[in-house]
């Protein structure tokens, strides 16, 4: 479970990137967050992964104040979670493979494990066959599913994803959001940002809207 | 543990590779720095071998009576076997002396021969130890010049003292001058690799957010530091060898008495041994810390 109280967030004065945000995501729920640039979508999420700490209030995940975990203990908060970024963060001197494998690696599994499961992942976001490519050698689209499969391929507690459909097709921008719904389905959190209204329409559970870093409201569908 | 052992390992040379012109650039960088410090430590090796054998050669000649007795010498030659500070000590007896000179200027040989008479008094030669200190040189002569039997001492002091006094100066401008070097070099290189790390930071985000610990991130960038810094000592040392060897050859026959003086020695084993160290040290210590900047937080 997550769970936001009184969120504030400034980088500079006068103005407030998240300004009074409080939002629970209970285990298992699929939430959309929504809203136009500069509405602060990133900047919570940011917050969720502990990339940036709020400037007051409160966070809690399964139960533990994110904010009281010592810097060089957070990674055991990030191995629980599987994040897709805006702009995809790969690492463009390595394979796709190792891209995606370099999560598992981190937990120190055995070879043959993180090949079968990194496979699966990028036959998941149907990449498997340029699992030899280097990122720079695929499009903007398929990079952002690399980054997708990275994100699902040790089948984490929480999801977060910024933008994960932004550079594809309606086509697979409906298959990969169909895969966060069944990796939801096995018990997983996930929280999306998009401005898809298609996508949420067709998709949506439960959605935040978000205006000028404020809570517009909470729908759920 | 294997595993991450195993990834540590091919993580190193696979980033050794594939940054092959960023670490190339960043081991010939360490290489010159190391290169002319090496030059300095040769130079400095050769300084120090010249004034040992300056010291090395320190003697003096203990003038005895003609008449001394058998008592006398002996007693003499006694406290010097005795002496700490002496290496080696000679009798001269006249004939030996007369003989010596006759060898040394042969021109002058009949001079000595029309004298009618052996001229030269018998004499003791002396060569003090390379650790011998003056004070305890000058305590020993006073002793021998006081003893019955001696007439008269030679021992150029001050000559000596000078000396001395010359090479501890070339020492200390020696150490002053090295020491600045070795700091420089050690900038220069902790810098080169902190730009490699930096040129890097991408990476170390990224690894951060998927879940790496600290320590995941640190060890391939610090056995990286460590090979760059290992592989310009060993390079360093290579072309010192190289240059001492050829250097000779260009300038050997045009120098003459000075070939001796400015000749390059080549580093000692324990010289050789700090250079590669401290290649790896500096290494180590640059990457770790332009590493742990990147890891910090918000």
């Amino acid at each position: 479970m997550i769970e936001l109280y009184r969120i504030w967030k400034q980088y500079r004065q006068p103005h407030w990137a998240l300004s009074d945000v409080t939002f629970t995501a209970e285990k298992g729920d699929f939430w959309f967050v929504t809203g136009p640039s500069g509405s602060g979508k990133t900047t919570l999420l940011k917050i969720i992964y502990r990339e940036i700490r709020p400037t007051s209030g409160q966070i809690i995940i399964n139960g533990r104040n994110i904010l009281r975990i010592p810097d060089h203990k957070i990674y055991n908060l990030r191995r629980k979670m599987g994040i897709v970024f805006q702009d995809f963060k790969l690492l463009f001197h390595k394979r796709v493979f190792d891209n995606v494998a370099v999560v598992l690696q981190v937990l120190g599994r055995p070879k043959k494990e993180i090949r079968r499961q990194v496979f699966q992942a990028l036959r998941m976001v149907n990449l498997h066959h340029k699992m030899w490519d280097f990122p720079s050698q695929l499009s903007y689209g398929e990079q952002q599913r690399v980054a997708i499969a990275r994100a699902v391929v040790n089948q984490p507690q929480i999801i977060l994803a910024d933008e994960p459909t932004g550079n594809l097709d309606p086509e697979l921008a409906f298959e990969i959001m169909s895969l966060f719904k069944e990796i939801n389905s096995q018990g997983a959190t996930v929280i999306i940002c998009t401005h898809d209204r298609e996508l949420i329409r067709h998709f949506g559970e439960k959605i935040l809207f978000l205006y000028q870093g404020k809570i517009l409201r909470k729908e759920t569908l | 543990m294997v595993q991450q052992i195993k990834y540590f390992l091919k993580e190193t040379v696979f980033n050794l590779w594939q940054f092959r012109g960023r670490n190339i650039f960043s081991v010939t960088i360490i290489c010159l720095s190391f290169f002319i410090l090496g030059i300095f430590l040769s130079l400095a090796n050769n300084l120090r071998y010249t004034a040992q054998q300056i010291t090395q050669n320190r003697h003096a000649v203990f003038f005895l009576k003609t008449n001394i007795s058998p008592e006398e010498k002996r007693a003499i030659e006694g406290k010097l076997s005795n002496s700490e500070i002496i290496a080696t000590f000679n009798y001269v007896s006249p004939d030996e002396a007369a003989q010596k000179f006759k060898e040394k200027f042969p021109q002058l040989s009949r001079i000595v021969d029309s004298l009618g008479f052996n001229p030269f008094p018998p004499s003791i030669e002396v060569t003090f130890n390379q650790k011998s200190l003056s004070s305890q040189v000058q305590l020993l002569l006073k002793e021998i010049k006081e003893a019955s039997g001696v007439e008269e001492i030679q021992y150029n002091l001050k000559w000596v003292e000078r000396v001395n006094a010359l090479g501890r100066l070339l020492t200390a401008i020696g150490l002053f001058l090295g020491g600045i070097l070795i700091l420089a070099s050690f900038f220069i290189i902790s810098n080169v690799i902190k730009l490699n790390v930096l040129s890097r930071k991408d990476e170390i985000d990224i690894l951060r957010l998927v879940g790496a610990s600290n320590f995941f991130i640190r060890v391939p960038f610090v056995l990286e530091g460590m090979t760059l810094g290992l592989i310009g000592g060993l390079i360093s040392l290579a072309l010192l060898f190289l240059t001492i060897q050829i250097i000779p050859l260009y300038l050997g026959s045009s120098l003459g008495a000075l070939t001796e003086l400015i000749q390059f020695r080549y580093l000692s084993f324990s010289q050789s041994i700090f250079l590669v160290f401290s290649g790896m040290v500096i290494g180590l210590l640059g990457s770790m810390s332009s590493v742990s900047k990147f890891l910090k937080e918000e």
